[in-house]
């Protein structure tokens, strides 16, 4: 056994970009953390943040024409630069992935019993009966009612809800150490995405695995991760524990993504507070802050220099904004507006 | 006062036909059934159920754009369901809709100024100066007129929708899932808007979400549909903070909240299994096989009463009504 601790996943300067005829878009732009042993780590950020591309490249799951820079170790062993086929032998067996869409991840041709005995029986020496059996065992696992019967159906006969947990069940397959969730129940209505967050949950109880979890939505982070990392245009900007980030986030962005919020827990109605402005384009951007032009805060440093990740409340709670210590129990109604 | 829209015993049944040449109608989609709700002027009702409950096309029938199957929706006291297309058009000045998707809902193919002037052409309202005042309304700036919609993101493009929809003065708009397809931090802004165009211009919005958070914020009144049916309606604070149907429960208790030490101390209603097919609803109550209350805590006898007995909205006072027989106010949040 392993101490509780021990790095499982360490991406440090992690650089994609994506070259297009009017010059590179970097997607992501100097990514560094780690996922311990254990953890939840929910990764948030709006549409084209790059919480998507840095969760592919740790799976090797780029075009062919990313430019990935950086370095990427699971459980030591370098990703970056592996081979298609060394990829597939880790995918699945050290990490598994869930998308957003489980009818693009699922086969239309074959029974969810059979895809997931596939996923057993490509990294384990048993016979298909087995396999099969083990299937079910899955299914039952994520809550799917009378998993015997559902093994013979094809994912069409299931609901998405229902596609979901088998995409779950073949992430559970092989006891992976780490799963990474890209906006599971985005697609989802709410209380099917309770269901699968369930099934999530089981999921990582049953395996022990730690859980990379990206979404946008700030109300599935609170609830299912231990660290938090909030990126905006290609890069963190701020990580800390779950607490730290919604009770003493210190990024302007953070506290507007916060502020932006419409509540369902608060009456009376306070007014919103819109983040101004859009996210930059990735094609050039220009030096300092990329949060800058969006910021009430700016000042002329923030044109000038790009702010570091920088400790702000304890070592690992780690902010990129060159004020951050002005931020200090300050709400998002006193910085926006 | 009187309602400037009102709704009773509506209902949309659209048809299943057969594979094959023939195409024999085979069965109804359910997709509204026996609705009744009012809308005052000034006021936001907000409609709120999952995928396939019935709320698009409930929007969709209010302002006659499919042909209703039985009811009637009376605005501004006339009966709009036997009404021809052409009989429609003086009155669809007085009532637009705002589209989910601003990628789809706007002609690539025409300018911003085009966009929001074909209303008030259709019409023989068009001014130029109009256009401008819409623009600057919703908080775009004239000279973004000359441009095309790719051009925009897709906060700007929610704003154009909502200038056309207002370009005539209507008096009702039907918002289907404005905000849905926008991040959150655009997604306030545009919120913010239509709370300020309501309180300028006396709107009166029926606002069509699955956002439960976002309903909370902005509705007056809230209806929540499930398969055709209105379960539960009742003024905004009532219903979040005594929700007396077991849905409505489920519903409130499923929303995750962005505050850390709420989520882990929160107790939360699971249901079993998926929404059934709206082409043979389930008997009595359509809500029983999902249930919990249903599956858990009631008798045999009691549950003979939910499988056979449709549930009528029945008055809990203050306006607050649902459809259950053995509802129970619930404080979950």
């Amino acid at each position: 056994m392993t101490a509780p601790s021990e790095v499982l996943l360490e991406v440090d300067d992690l650089t994609v970009g994506f070259p297009t005829e009017d010059g590179t878009v970097q997607a992501v732009r100097g990514v560094s953390y780690e996922v311990r042993r254990g953890d939840a780590v929910g990764i948030v950020g709006e549409s084209g943040s790059g919480k998507s591309v840095t969760s592919l490249a740790v799976m090797g799951l780029l075009p062919r024409n990313a430019r990935i820079t950086g370095s990427i170790r699971l459980l030591g062993e370098e990703l970056l630069g592996q081979s298609d086929d060394e990829m597939s032998k880790i995918r699945g067996n050290k990490v598994a992935m869930i998308f957003q869409d489980p009818l693009t991840s699922l086969n239309p041709v074959y029974t969810v019993g059979t895809q997931i005995a596939e996923a057993i029986r490509a990294h384990h020496a048993v016979g298909q009966a087995r396999a099969l059996q083990q299937a079910a065992e899955l299914l039952e696992v994520v809550g799917i009612p009378n998993p015997k019967l559902r093994v013979d159906s094809y994912p069409h006969e299931m609901s998405g809800g229902m596609r979901q947990r088998v995409v779950i069940a073949i992430a559970m397959a092989n006891d992976p150490d780490l799963i990474i969730a890209d906006e599971p129940t985005t697609a989802l209505d709410v209380t099917v995405q309770a269901q699968v967050l369930e099934a999530l949950e089981a999921a990582r109880k049953e395996t022990g695995a730690a859980l990379v979890l990206i979404t946008h939505d700030l109300g599935v982070i609170a609830g299912h991760a231990d660290r938090v990392n909030v990126m905006y245009a290609g890069k963190l900007v701020e990580t800390g524990t779950v607490d730290e980030i919604f009770y003493q986030p210190r990024m302007p962005y953070t506290l507007g993504l916060l502020g932006s919020l419409p509540r369902i827990d608060e009456s009376g109605r306070p007014r919103l507070i819109p983040i101004t402005g859009t996210p930059p384009s990735l094609l050039n951007l220009p030096p300092g802050c990329p949060f800058g032009p969006r910021c009430p805060k700016r000042r002329e440093l923030c044109e000038e220099s790009e702010p570091a990740l920088t400790a702000t409340t304890n070592p690992r709670h780690q902010a990129a904004c060159h004020f951050h210590s002005e931020l200090a129990s300050a709400t998002a109604e006193e910085v926006f507006s | 006062m009187t309602p400037i829209v009102s709704v009773r015993g509506l209902v949309k049944h659209f048809p299943v036909r057969s594979r094959g040449i023939l195409r024999r109608q085979v069965g109804d989609v359910h997709a509204v059934c026996d609705i009744n709700f009012d809308i005052f002027s000034h006021e936001t009702l907000g409609l709120v159920g999952e995928s396939g409950c019935g709320k698009t096309t409930t929007g969709r029938l209010l302002l006659n754009l499919v042909p209703a199957t039985a009811g009637e929706i009376r605005f501004q006291d006339r009966d709009i369901v036997p009404l021809s297309r052409g009989q429609m058009r003086p009155l669809r000045r007085e009532m637009q809709i705002v589209f989910q998707d601003p990628y789809a809902s706007l002609d690539p193919r025409m300018t911003v100024n085009e966009v929001i002037a074909e209303p008030l052409r259709i019409h023989g309202l068009y001014r130029r100066d109009k256009v401008r005042d819409l623009l600057k309304m919703v908080g775009l700036s004239p000279e973004h007129g000359n441009r095309y919609a790719h051009e925009f993101s897709g906060g700007q493009r929610q704003r154009i929708g909502v200038a056309r929809a207002l370009a005539l003065q209507p008096k009702l708009l039907v918002l289907d899932e404005p905000v849905s397809a926008l991040d959150v931090s655009i997604q306030a802004g545009v919120i913010n808007l239509l709370e300020d165009l309501q309180d300028e211009l006396g709107l009166s919005y029926l606002f069509i979400s699955h956002d439960l958070s976002v309903v909370r914020h902005i509705a007056d009144r809230v209806a929540v549909m499930y398969l055709g049916r209105i379960v539960e309606t009742a003024p905004v604070e009532d219903l979040f903070r005594n929700a007396a149907h077991p849905y409505t429960q489920a519903l409130i208790s499923a929303i995750p909240l962005p505050d850390p030490k709420k989520e882990r101390t929160r107790k939360r209603i699971i249901l079993a299994g998926d929404v059934p097919s709206p082409v043979t609803p389930p008997s009595g109550c359509r809500f029983r096989t999902r249930c919990p209350k249903f599956a858990g805590q009631l008798t045999d006898d009691e549950r003979e009463k939910c499988s056979t007995e449709i549930p009528a909205l029945a008055e809990r006072g203050q306006g607050h009504q649902t459809a259950c027989h053995y509802a129970e106010a619930l404080t979950l949040i």
